[in-house]
């Protein structure tokens, strides 16, 4: 039961980062290497903000969404708007550029204290076999439910989403059919951004918050890429084969290996199905 | 040292000249003048930020034939120098073997597993042989700090590695080293230079520019991706034995990602395809902090705190990522081409084509 328990979280945070790279990929063909670090500066700011909103939730989460939609319309406004039609690699080294800044902020701003996110941690439901889910816990899963629901929704019927489908099948058609391009960029920066700070709330609720944590960027990033870099699908489905091999290697293997066998998973899987589990194979070409 | 691309050229092998004009080689030699002059003046604090610029600018030559040259991005580089600095430790404590045998197998053991980690490049592009790499990086972080907790003093201290001796002469001390090390450069830019200009070189180029147009003028793309990882990682391997003999110490806390991205920042900054790009990216980068650390100290007391000073000294590096990428794409080595072609046509904005000969 606790097993199942905690994959079922970390899935969730994974899914999460994993949804924000595909979001990433499908509209703007970008690789985001700094996920991590925008996931857990996003947790930095709801720990900060609900510390000055005198413990205050809707404070903590307003300051997270605005500092989500103001980081997201930055990078995507100064940075990557530049970089369009540059080969991958420069992308991806920018995206590594902007993850090295955002971790420095970090040093400097929270001077790298390990921080807790207590909001809600007090358990709230006992399962069998002495396993407690928090209410934070309860909360991240049906977050994370509710957002690729919602996600669903907006990309099938509203008109934004139809515009934003339209941009990842092909930036220039779109544009030349009235469709504002960068207005679809800098949201699905947008989302990108809020879905990482969301993760990045929930992982520091249940483990902390430091440098080091923005490891978990790297594991959403081999989720995406498990489940195929343009599948909404498969980043829910990488995500949980992600959190399941890390879960089972620190229970029965050994704990340094945590962060390697996700990598060791990713490569078995590019070798045998380069386009992921629910990716499309012409895509592979581009990459 | 490295391609103007301003200067106009009329027969294929002027492309190949290294150094063209007659200021070119005097050029050269002043630097190389001044660079066996500055150890007697300079201070060992000085001294030793140059021994610490010519060690990272062996790795960065190394990886920028992988990146810059062959195309290949590879986050795996800090593995390299840790495979060196533990070859080095497992000879020197388990063998007893002299400087001359381990760091020549330093380099053949990095080249095998250079091999080992292009393998993946047959395979993948772009992302995807990034991934790879970082893999690979975390499973040879993984196996030195077994190692390192196995047969070192302990989990976390790091293992000593005494000074090298050549017969009763022990180098040791900064200036030896910066001699030392001075001379081991110039040999590998030297042959880093040969390269990228003969077969090897232009056909990681023409890998690099567009891999299937390389494949179809009769490029044997395994063979050479292949190569440029083994060079690649046989560099990172030599710098990283060579660092771990410098240091004296090694410990696994040292080869993280961000060392790898590091060296990444190096070859940004110098600019991607260039050989003087590595040298001077390595320069700039590793001076980097130390020039931080310095105009820290004009800042009023109550602003220095520790966490602060390393918060800049790694916010730096990401800022100049970031702005070389946005503003100044080919980096350092394309500011020099723009000084040097602008000195060389003083007072005249462009050259008149029948001169064009010297």
């Amino acid at each position: 039961m606790e097993f199942a328990a905690t994959v079922v979280i970390l899935t969730c945070t994974y899914a999460l980062l994993a949804a924000g790279v595909v979001i990433l990929y499908k509209a703007a063909r970008v690789v985001n290497f700094a996920h991590g670090e925008l996931a857990i500066v996003g947790g930095y700011v709801f720990y900060s903000a609900s510390v000055l909103g005198s413990d205050s939730l809707w404070l903590a989460i307003a300051g997270a969404l605005v500092f989500s939609i103001i980081m997201g319309v930055t990078i995507y406004m100064s940075m990557l708007r530049r970089l369009v039609g540059e080969p991958l690699h420069v992308t991806i080294l920018i995206t590594i550029g902007i993850g090295i800044v955002l971790k420095s902020a970090i040093l400097i701003i929270w001077r790298a204290e390990r921080l807790t996110i207590d909001v809600g941690v007090a358990p709230a439901l006992r399962l069998s076999g002495g396993a407690s889910l928090s209410y934070m816990d309860l909360a991240s899963v049906a977050v994370t439910v509710l957002f690729f629901l919602a996600l669903y929704l907006f990309l099938t019927f509203t008109r934004m989403g139809i515009q934003f489908r339209g941009t990842a099948e092909n930036a220039l058609l779109a544009s030349q059919r009235g469709v504002n391009v960068d207005f679809v960029l800098a949201l699905a920066w947008i989302i990108a951004v809020i879905a990482a700070s969301l993760s990045g709330v929930f992982f520091g609720s249940r483990a902390f918050l430091s440098t080091e944590s923005v490891t978990i960027g790297l594991a959403g990033l081999i989720a995406a890429l498990v489940g195929g870099l343009d599948s909404l699908r498969g980043a829910v489905a990488g995500a949980f084969i992600v959190a399941g091999t890390q879960y089972l290697t620190v229970r029965l293997i050994d704990p340094v290996l945590s962060e390697t066998v996700p990598f060791l998973l990713l490569l078995l899987v590019m070798s045998i199905r380069p386009w992921g589990l629910f990716g499309t194979l012409e895509e592979l070409d581009r990459v | 040292m490295s391609r103007n691309p301003y200067t106009l050229r009329t027969s294929y092998l002027e492309g190949n000249e290294v150094l063209r004009r007659p200021y070119q080689k005097v050029l050269v030699g002043l630097i190389l003048a001044v660079a066996l002059v500055v150890p007697t003046a300079a201070s060992t604090y000085f001294v030793h930020l140059l021994d610490l610029c010519l060690l990272s600018a062996i790795g960065a030559l190394g990886l920028m034939l992988l990146t810059g040259y062959c195309g290949q991005i590879s986050l795996g580089h800090a593995a390299f120098l840790a495979v060196g600095a533990y070859t080095t430790v497992i000879l020197n404590t388990h063998v007893g073997a002299p400087f001359t045998i381990v760091v020549p197998a330093a380099a053949l053991f990095g080249g095998l597993l250079g091999f080992i980690v292009g393998l993946p490049s047959l395979r993948f592009r772009g992302v995807y042989l990034a991934i790879s790499t970082l893999a690979m990086h975390y499973a040879i972080i993984f196996l030195a700090t077994k190692y390192q907790a196995e047969f070192g003093p302990s989990a976390t201290a790091g293992m000593t590695i005494p000074d090298p001796s050549f017969g009763s002469f022990v180098l040791s001390g900064d200036r030896p080293w910066y001699y030392f090390l001075l001379a081991v450069v110039t040999l590998t830019t030297v042959g880093c230079m040969n390269l990228v200009r003969t077969r090897p070189g232009r056909a990681w180029m023409a890998i690099r520019d567009r891999d299937i147009a390389a494949q179809a003028l009769g490029i044997n793309l395994a063979r050479y991706k292949l190569l440029a990882f083994v060079i690649s990682s046989m560099l990172a391997s030599i710098s990283g034995s060579l660092l771990a003999y410098f240091s004296n110490v090694v410990t696994v806390e040292k080869y993280t990602l961000d060392l790898a991205i590091v060296y990444l920042a190096m070859i940004i900054v110098g600019g991607m395809g260039s050989i003087l790009g590595a040298l001077l990216g390595a320069i700039f980068i590793t001076l980097l902090p130390f020039g931080i650390d310095a105009l820290f100290g004009y800042l009023p007391r109550s602003w220095r705190f520790g966490s602060t000073l390393f918060g800049v000294q790694a916010g730096a590096v990401g800022i100049c990522i970031i702005f070389f990428l946005l503003f100044e794409p080919k980096g350092l080595a394309e500011i020099w081409c723009r000084l040097e072609t602008y000195f060389e046509r003083w007072p005249f904005r462009y050259r008149p084509l029948d001169t064009a000969r010297r």
